[in-house]
């Protein structure tokens, strides 16, 4: 009896609590009706949620858990590379090549995490090991000809006859990807892992002391974003079917994930989505402004970084709760 | 091979004073400046400029590393207040990603506006020999001027009373100000110091190879990669990682080529960072 009663009481609650990623989902799966017709909105709305899915993985590892992963391109392109090199070059089946690549960076992004917890780095040295980490990355990419093709990149012949290279049935590929990643994001952070996360996220020594362990959930926390990226990364190089040392570089993907969350809001679950929405839109616009395209970029994060620190929109919002509260108590409190 | 290792010592005086630039805005404020780089590649710009302009080199590179510095002094007295007013980790995060927009700010202007600008001094002058290895005037002479400056700057910081009063502030903020040292004004004066200096590297360079307008991210990358392994805050632990830096540089590429010696210098860091975050000449704790 007792059983029931909390059980039917917590529905309503687990419900309330994944609902905006249903309704996420929802709006998300309409755009096509309109844009299928048109392939330049097409891959734009690709985009989207390749973005968005860049920005669920950098939120778990920096919104979550506060540690400055600098190389969200080069963990989604080991995942990239390495499903094209595993692919076509090693003559591994797709889905085991996309696996293996994914764990690869997996590990590679848990190494890293693993790393700072252990020698304590605070949020500035591991920002400069994992930039270390990226550019590394990108020189490997451009000095291994043999393996990556240099600076002419790879055509990707893997999965060319997958449901990837369909620009329709690609959009819900990668829209299923992005609303499992909110699923795991919101799992997280409703489960005692997510309670370990806001811990250390506030005060590290506190919970520390509290008896959580901030190493194991920092690891927790890179292992699934790195996991996360490093899937993104090989489907987005099955999707586009060519991969150069442009498609994942750090002013590419890490700067605009960054500006991105900056704008929706850093480590709120619907935030990198509507971020990712916004961002690429503007992108695709500001393309003909060429070089300036980069200034907008610096100007946005200097004045995102500057202005709202929990992000845009977030503030919008605390703006529209409190002119709301102030029309429903004139009195004020 | 000592002719490698010889250019290697005249780049890594340049990395080193790359890196005292990076380095002393570091320890002064906790920003780690991440438009160094586009800041030298400015005061480079605005050298060669003033030449096409008529101005003959010597004064056109003053011009040139003045208004990098005045950019530096811009950037501290607008951008970096709001940071400062920030502590711990809070300053430094905010730091690390307002210097990064703003070197995408200072690069993407430049490219758009001068696109195949470039600076490139030609030091005219017969071929000098030393140590039985004929060197070019250009590197001679960019290696005297790297000298003396940072002789300059080490005589400044022991024996001046301003130099002593950066120091103190480095080292502990509020004594500083305990004894009526005005951190802000000691910020500031760094910070052009620290740009001007990125100028003078930009121009230095020019003397041996040009300084494309698109540099700035790779010299940002290796004073970041100075400063690290010579230890954030550390002047002299910069121009010795400098130095070696420099050396390891020309050696690697001329034994192995340019993308593995780009990558043994970022693991040069990394490596640094895990095993001695202190740097070469820190303390460690």
């Amino acid at each position: 009896m007792m059983a029931s009663k909390t059980g039917a009481r917590r529905r309503p609650a687990l419900l309330a609590a994944y609902l905006p990623v249903v309704v996420a989902a929802a709006l998300l799966a309409l755009p096509p009706i309109w844009l299928s017709d048109s392939r330049l909105w097409m891959r734009i709305a690709i985009g989207w949620l390749v973005f968005a899915a860049y920005g669920i993985a950098f939120n778990v590892i920096f919104g979550s858990t506060g540690q400055l992963f600098l190389c969200i391109g080069a963990l989604a392109g080991i995942g990239g590379y390495g499903t094209v090199i595993l692919a076509d070059q090693v003559g591994i089946p797709a889905l085991p090549a996309v696996l293996l690549a994914t764990l690869t960076s997996c590990l590679l992004g848990s190494a890293l995490s693993w790393v700072a917890v252990r020698r304590s780095l605070g949020v500035i040295f591991t920002g400069i090991v994992t930039l270390t980490f990226s550019l590394s990355f990108s020189n490997l990419v451009l000095g291994q000809r043999g393996l990556t093709g240099g600076e002419t990149g790879l055509l990707v012949s893997t999965g060319s006859a997958s449901l990837l290279r369909n620009r329709l049935s690609a959009y819900y590929i990668f829209l299923a990807l992005v609303v499992v990643f909110l699923a795991v994001f919101r799992f997280l952070q409703r489960s005692h892992i997510g309670w370990a996360f806001r811990a250390l996220r506030d005060d590290e020594v506190a919970a520390g002391l509290a008896g959580i362990d901030v190493a194991r959930f920092r690891v927790i926390g890179g292992m699934i974003g790195s996991a996360m990226l490093g899937l993104t990364g090989s489907l987005f190089a099955v999707y586009e079917g060519f991969i150069g040392p442009t498609t994942y570089d750090f002013a590419g993907i890490d700067i605009r994930v960054i500006v991105m969350l900056a704008f929706g809001g850093i480590g709120t679950l619907l935030g990198p989505v509507i971020g990712a929405v916004f961002f690429r839109v503007l992108d695709e616009y500001l393309i003909e402004f060429g070089q300036l395209r980069e200034v907008v970029y610096g100007v946005l994060i200097v004045a995102l970084f500057l202005g709202f620190r929990r992000g845009l929109l977030p503030s919008v919002q605390n703006l529209f709760a409190r002119v709301l509260r102030s029309r429903s108590n004139p009195k004020g409190d | 091979m000592t002719a490698v290792i010889l250019d290697g010592l005249v780049l890594g005086l340049q990395f080193g004073l790359l890196g005292v630039g990076m380095t002393l805005v570091y320890g002064l404020g906790g920003v780690l400046n991440l438009a160094h780089g586009q800041i030298a590649v400015f005061g480079a710009i605005v050298t060669s400029l003033a030449m096409t302009s008529g101005a003959r080199a010597f004064w056109a590179a003053l011009i040139g590393v003045a208004f990098a510095g005045l950019v530096g002094l811009l950037l501290d007295r607008t951008l970096m207040r709001p940071v400062y007013r920030r502590e711990g980790e809070e300053r430094v995060l905010l730091g690390l990603l307002l210097t990064l927009g703003v070197g995408f700010v200072i690069e993407g202007l430049l490219v758009w506006r001068y696109p195949i600008q470039q600076l490139s001094l030609n030091i005219g002058g017969s071929a000098v020999e030393i140590l039985g290895v004929r060197m070019r005037t250009g590197s001679l002479l960019a290696s005297v001027i790297s000298v003396a400056v940072a002789v300059v700057l080490v005589l400044f910081f022991r024996y001046t009373s301003l130099g002593k009063a950066v120091r103190s502030v480095i080292q502990d903020e509020v004594g500083a100000r305990l004894v009526g040292v005005n951190p802000n004004a000691v910020r500031s004066l760094i910070f052009f110091v620290s740009a001007a200096l990125a100028g003078l590297v930009a121009v230095t360079r020019s003397m041996t190879s040009p300084i494309l307008v698109t540099a700035g991210v790779n010299l940002t990358i290796l004073a970041l990669i100075v400063t690290v392994v010579g230890g954030l805050g550390s002047v002299s632990g910069a121009f010795l990682a400098g130095l070696l830096l420099g050396v390891v540089h020309t050696v690697s590429s001329f034994l192995i080529g340019s993308y593995i010696t780009t990558i043994v210098l970022l693991a040069a860091a990394a490596l640094t960072i895990v095993l001695r975050p202190a740097g070469l000449l820190g303390r460690p704790g």
